[in-house]
């Protein structure tokens, strides 16, 4: 039922020793594909080993869900874009599919906009307290840990430490506040990402709420979920307990302390660039666009862009073909067409080839947005993405103001 | 010779367009700077139209529409009137002041009052000095 909450671990020797946690989410994938409740199993594997290059996989082969066990910190697709495209937005097959909360966000949103068919899907969520950069955690790797980042084997983010495990057996951990002053550590959006528990998805798994290094708590966060568990521990995939009330409230504390933090790197992160005079902001913002190559990365990574018929497209009569950098129209329109909408996933600087700090604007404007139109992006199904509704309250209004 | 700002009129067929008609036949004085585009219903604007509005020249834009419940269309101007502030916010953000698009609920009978605001916006416009473009900098 929803609201029901376990720790679990597989029941499977095998299952249980090679993957993380006590392996319950595999274990879970397994019992999907075996049971024919899904067609595929969508996660994310090392390409070749290589835990800093993540791809998305879709497994139709039970035996192979054990390859993607274990979480893989310095890489991060996009999954909700990937659905969406490769996948015919899950409108042709049942799929379970591993995501962090920003994916479950960003699928939400493309449900709302009828790009992805919620009812094919299995969301298996995973707590998340960020990700970090493919290319400069291998840096960070060989700088600050001094190891070869083809050594390391597992990470894990706890406590504000960032702590590897490498192929020898041992463990080295460092500070995940110093780390992040110099410039390394988690994705900038990450940092900023107050959502950590990913109750938007189907189920929440995770470790916090365990004493147990190889168990996973497991919240279900919806009817589907709660059938799709249920069912799972009836045909003995997984072996469950009950958490005690301290575990629970020790995981609300964790998420609590986590969300702080988050809070208090947007103050950090935002605080400059509110502080900026008109001309100030205008001479930062048309200097960093000055630099745009046109790529069309942001508007492809982006989940919310979803749009066939996309305005920047040079046929469209806003942005002239073969201007680089383009007008000043090219970001205004990408800003104010998902700002009301934005998910901070981030994957819009990452794509950035000349790493503009695109999430950092689009994030800012979208939390100011938040307090006027009280609409949070991909939390509730049910809401309507803030531009198609009005409430009664506005009916009322004589002015032109907005108030709630 | 001071400078003419360049405002972008866009006025909903119904009531502010004939809102302004009765400026014009009450033989009111306002200022020249508006130049009104007439649209079915001020719903039909969007943030992408005042933006290329001003990447083709304006300085400002106004936006009218008919007051909240008067809608011709019942919804039309609380669409607008969504739109507006994510605009404003994002041209704030972005370093461009957000006084130079505003948004008015002019009825049929509000020919003075069009006038009023013509004028008014006109004034606020011509501080703000012209539309920083493109590789110009904003004092």
């Amino acid at each position: 039922m929803k609201g029901d909450m376990y720790i679990t671990r597989s029941s499977d020797e095998k299952v249980l020793n090679e993957a993380e946690c006590g392996g319950a989410v595999a274990s879970l994938f397994k019992f999907a594909l075996e049971t024919k409740r899904v067609d595929a199993v969508l996660a994310i594997k090392a390409r070749g080993g290589n835990r800093y290059d993540g791809i998305p996989v879709l497994i139709t082969k039970p035996e192979e869900v054990i390859e993607t066990a274990g979480s893989l910190h310095c890489t991060s697709p996009n999954i909700a874009r990937f659905l969406k495209e490769y996948l015919d937005g899950a409108f042709s097959l049942k799929i379970a599919v591993v995501v962090k909360p920003c994916d479950a966000k960003a699928i939400i949103e493309l449900v709302k906009r009828t790009q992805i068919n919620l009812d094919n899907l299995l969301l298996i969520g995973l707590n998340c307290t960020g990700t970090l950069p493919s290319a400069k955690s291998k840096r960070m790797m060989k700088e600050e840990f001094e190891v070869d980042p083809v050594d390391v084997v597992a990470e894990d983010l706890e406590d504000n430490k960032l702590t590897i495990r490498l192929k020898d057996g041992t463990e080295k951990e460092k500070d995940l506040a110093e780390l992040e002053e110099k410039g390394y550590g988690r994705r900038e959006n990450c940092r900023r990402c107050e959502t950590n528990i990913p109750i938007m998805a189907d189920v929440a798994c995770g470790k916090w709420g365990t004493t147990d290094r190889n168990t996973t708590f497991i919240e279900v966060c919806s009817e589907k979920g709660g059938d799709f568990v249920e069912a799972a521990i009836e045909a003995g995939y997984i072996r469950v307990e009950q958490p005690t009330s301290d575990t629970i409230e020790t995981r609300e504390k964790k998420d609590k302390e986590a969300k702080e933090l988050a809070q208090q790197w947007q103050e950090k992160d935002f605080a400059s660039l509110k502080a900026m005079s008109t001309g100030e902001r205008f001479n930062y913002w048309f200097g960093q666009f000055s630099r745009c190559i046109k790529c069309y990365g942001c508007r492809d990574a982006c989940p919310i862009c979803y749009c066939k018929d996309c305005y920047l497209e040079a046929d469209r009569g806003l942005v002239d073909a073969g201007e680089v950098p383009p007008d000043i129209m090219f970001p205004m329109i990408r800003a104010t067409h998902v700002m009301d909408s934005c998910v901070n996933c981030g994957q819009c600087q990452d794509v950035c080839p000349m790493e503009l700090p695109l999430s950092r604007l689009i994030f800012l404007v979208n939390r100011e947005l938040a307090g006027i139109f009280k609409y949070e992006p991909g939390m509730d199904i049910d809401a309507l993405p803030p531009l198609r509704t009005y409430t009664d309250a506005e009916l009322a209004v004589e002015g032109v103001e907005l108030t709630f | 010779m001071s400078f003419e700002p360049k405002i972008l009129g866009i006025l909903c067929n119904w009531c502010s367009y004939a809102g302004a008609d009765l400026a014009g036949t009450s033989r009111k004085k306002y200022s020249p700077n508006v130049r009104v585009v007439r649209v079915m219903c001020s719903g039909r604007v969007e943030p992408t139209f005042i933006l290329k509005a001003f990447e083709k020249g304006a300085d400002g834009v106004l936006i009218c529409g008919c007051h909240p419940v008067d809608c011709h269309y019942a919804e039309g101007n609380y669409k607008v009137m969504r739109r507006i502030p994510l605009l404003k916010k994002m041209l704030s953000q972005l370093g461009i002041e957000d006084e130079r698009v505003r948004l008015e609920w002019i009825s049929a009978s509000e020919g003075d009052r069009f006038a009023s605001i013509v004028d008014e916006m006109t004034e606020q416009v011509r501080k703000l000095g012209p539309f920083p473009r493109n590789g110009g900098s904003n004092g």
